[in-house]
Formats: structure tokens, C-alpha cells, sequence
């Protein structure tokens, strides 16, 4: 038979569930999983988000950025992972540079060594406050690779292609490391084992992970989420989540 | 004689439903992924992340790195052997399994016991679904998405209502415009 507008088609029978009773349902459903699931996840560590509120750093800026709330680790955060084998890490450091060079983990870790405590704020708005960290300054890579005067950007590339940019002044604050330990501890394989970068002072997906590389560039290259309508600078303190 | 207009609808309804057919894989893949992805600020959408402090005792010989090695993975009752053995420094001797990570301290017998277990098919799912795999993948997802416009197109005529597409349809299809495009005025974004 030949199937027309006529035809009963079992799209047009009467539903066993009428639609209001279904709406009615769904309705109620999400109520409840706002209720208990949100709710519980959002009061999470309060009364430590109320307290840091209230801190100010010492150049002024409040300790904690606009929006953002406590938890006391860091949170993995997804990202295709790399090899999390030390012996197969190699950073390149290469681009707008005089000397580029590669190195090893084992070369990593002959060069000076930093332990700093920073706070570190993911876009997602969540923060962590005090976390302890060791690493190789990026300023020191910089210095042994001899930028040249024309790079204005660095990009941090990692596992599968990914990429962050930073400006180059921003890049060569004191506190911007390529980390290998984390807590005191060696860095954990969802954080990036066995290297990623640390840029406290920016949101954290410009601290790529399962890093492979430091390019020093002339050009901005926006990284992989900065194509993706993240904004190209991330200045927590100043809200930069979106282009 | 009364004259027989041409229905479009029955082709339509054909091609909505095979259509659908042929979407309702993708479907699966990126509503489950998609529900996976944009709660990853909650949790690791693709592992069960741990990590675990063991204490294997003292080492004989905590320099020889094949003899750690093999006391640690004995005494954990491992089977596999490490991808790689690698020592970092005279207190850390790395043993590197898939997904596994053991960090050894082979002078006091403390071993930081790491890893991640891949969740099942999710893993896969937000691979495709964030597009990880680029390349050929771009032109299914291309596809699947314009099907996706196709069916939502074609649904809006497919069934006749009492006042046609204008009416309850009207309303719900203005309400599913109006959702995103209020929420992005009202957001300033």
C-alpha cells in the first residue's frame, strides 16, 4: 500500500504517555537533579571560597578572581593525553630563536631548579589556592636559546597537536615554569606527566600539558581553544574566559 | 473531476526516517559524549583517575634500578613488565606501565602508585566528539551534522497539525530559537 497524508502512520497514534504527563515528568526530573546534584557541587568548600574572597595579593589584585571558587586539587580537566614515560619526553625550544635546542627529562632536571607555591584558576571557575610546584623557569630555557629581539609570543605545544599562546613578556615572569612535580610529588599522569607548563597569572588551559615544545614567535598563533572562542589573553582577574 | 494536488509529505516522512535511521548511531556517540564533555569541570570524562601511597619495605640494593624494579613489581604482584624503568634521581626510579605509573623510592621503600583506567566507550565517544582524531573524521561529523539539519527541517513539515506548521509548532519551534538567542543576549557574551 502505498503510504500518503492519509495513511496512519504510527508516529500518529496515540502515544501510551500523553505529553503533558511527560513534560510534567521531565520537568520534576530536573528539579530534583538541580536540586541535589548542582546544589552539592556548587556549596562545596564555601566557607574557604568566603575567607579567600576577603585576601588580597600583594600588588593588590584580589586573591582570588572574580567568579571563581575553592576546591583543594587540582581537577584533571580532560585533554588527549601524551606519553606519560620521562624517558621518552623531549622539549624542543626553537622558533625566534639564536640557539634552539632540545633537551630530556634528565637535562631538565640538571638545570636550576624552582619550588614555588602559586594559586592557579581554570575557566571552568574552579581555583586552587596554594599549590607547590617544581619546575625549570621558562626564562631560563629563553636565555639558553638565545631569543632573538623580534619574538613577541611564545606557544606551548603539547601531546596531539595542542598549543597555548602566551605574550612573551607574560611568558618570562619568574613565577611561568615548565613543572615536573606537583605537591612534592612527581606530576600525575591526568596533570600532564611527565611535563606540562605553569602560568599562574593566566587561566589554566594556557599551562598546556604533555608538553612537547616551546616556540617563541614573532606572530601570535592562537593555541587550540583560543580557536575555539576562548579568549586569546585569559586574564583571570579581568574575566578574559571568551573572545 | 477533482484534482490531486502533489504531496511533498510522504517523501518527506521516507527521508526523515531513513535519515534518522542513519543519524541514530551518531546520536548516541555525541549526546552521551556531549553530556560527558560538558561536565568536565566535575569529573575526567575519558579515565578513572588514582593514585595511592604503597610501602613495598626496604630495597637490597636501592642503586640497581633492574634489581628495584623487580623486588617493587614482585611485591605488588605485577605481572607485566614496566614499558620503561627510568630513574630521575637517587630517591626516584620511575616504573612506567600502560596507564600506570609506579614512582619509586627505592632508599626508604615508599612507592606512589598512579594511574588511570580508560572509561568504557566514553573514552572512544569524546575522542570523535571533540574531533581529537581530525582529518577524515571532520567530513562524518560534517556529514552528521547536516543530516542533523535535514531532520530538524524536515520534522517541522512532516506531521500536519490542526493549523499546519503554524499553532503548538510555531510556538515550540520559536521557544527552541529563542532559548540560545536570549541566553546569549542576556549573557552580553
Amino acid at each position: 500500500m502505498r503510504n500518503t497524508d492519509k495513511d496512519p502512520s504510527p508516529l500518529l497514534v496515540r502515544p501510551s504517555m500523553e505529553r503533558r504527563t511527560f513534560l510534567r515528568g521531565a520537568l520534576a526530573a530536573g528539579a530534583v537533579i538541580t536540586a541535589f546534584g548542582g546544589g552539592a557541587y556548587v556549596l562545596a568548600d564555601e566557607a574557604e571560597t568566603e575567607k579567600a574572597r576577603a585576601q588580597t595579593k600583594p600588588d593588590g589584585r584580589p586573591r582570588l578572581p572574580p567568579r571563581q571558587y575553592l576546591l583543594k586539587s587540582l581537577r584533571p580537566m580532560g585533554g588527549t593525553e601524551g606519553d606519560a614515560s620521562p624517558g621518552a619526553f623531549r622539549l624542543k625550544v626553537y622558533g625566534e630563536v639564536d640557539a634552539p635546542f632540545e633537551i630530556d627529562f634528565a637535562e631538565l632536571l640538571k638545570m636550576p631548579q624552582i619550588e614555588q607555591v602559586c594559586d592557579v584558576h581554570c575557566v571552568t571557575r574552579w581555583s586552587m589556592l596554594d599549590a607547590a610546584w617544581t619546575g625549570v623557569r621558562v626564562s631560563d630555557l629563553a636565555a639558553r636559546a638565545k631569543v632573538k629581539p623580534t619574538a613577541r609570543h611564545v606557544i606551548f605545544e603539547a601531546a596531539y597537536g595542542y598549543t597555548s599562546n602566551v605574550l612573551l613578556r607574560e611568558a618570562m615572569a619568574p613565577n611561568v615554569l615548565v613543572a615536573h612535580r606537583h605537591e612534592g610529588k612527581p606530576l600525575g599522569r591526568p596533570h600532564g606527566a611527565p611535563v606540562r607548563a605553569l602560568v599562574p597569572d593566566l587561566y589554566f588551559w594556557k599551562s598546556a600539558k604533555w608538553l612537547t615544545g616551546i616556540r617563541f614567535s614573532a606572530v601570535d598563533r592562537p593555541g587550540y581553544w583560543e580557536l575555539r572562542g576562548y579568549s586569546n589573553h585569559a586574564d583571570p582577574w579581568k574575566e578574559e574566559r571568551y573572545s | 473531476m477533482v484534482k490531486k494536488g502533489i504531496s511533498l509529505r510522504p517523501w518527506l516522512r521516507a527521508f526523515h526516517r531513513d535519515a534518522g535511521y542513519l543519524a541514530v548511531g551518531l546520536t548516541l556517540v555525541y549526546a552521551i559524549s556531549g553530556l560527558a564533555v560538558n561536565h568536565i569541570a566535575d569529573w575526567d570524562p575519558n579515565f578513572r583517575n588514582y593514585e595511592k601511597l604503597v610501602e613495598v619495605g626496604a630495597l637490597a640494593n636501592p642503586a640497581d634500578d633492574n634489581a628495584v624494579s623487580l623486588a617493587v613489581t614482585e611485591r605488588l604482584a605485577i605481572t607485566d613488565a614496566p614499558r620503561e624503568v627510568y630513574r630521575a634521581a637517587p630517591d626516584q626510579l620511575d616504573l612506567v606501565f600502560e596507564h600506570r605509573t609506579l614512582h619509586v623510592n627505592p632508599l626508604n621503600g615508599h612507592v606512589i602508585d598512579e594511574g588511570q583506567k580508560p572509561r568504557f566507550l566514553l573514552r572512544a565517544a569524546n575522542f570523535l566528539h571533540l574531533n581529537r582524531g581530525k582529518t577524515a573524521w571532520k567530513y562524518f561529523a560534517d556529514a552528521y551534522a547536516a543530516a542533523l539539519l535535514f531532520l530538524a527541517i524536515s520534522g517541522i513539515f512532516m506531521l500536519p497539525g490542526r493549523r499546519g506548521i503554524l499553532g503548538r509548532g510555531a510556538i515550540f519551534v520559536g521557544i527552541g530559537i529563542a532559548i540560545p538567542v536570549l541566553y546569549v543576549t542576556l549573557t552580553g557574551t
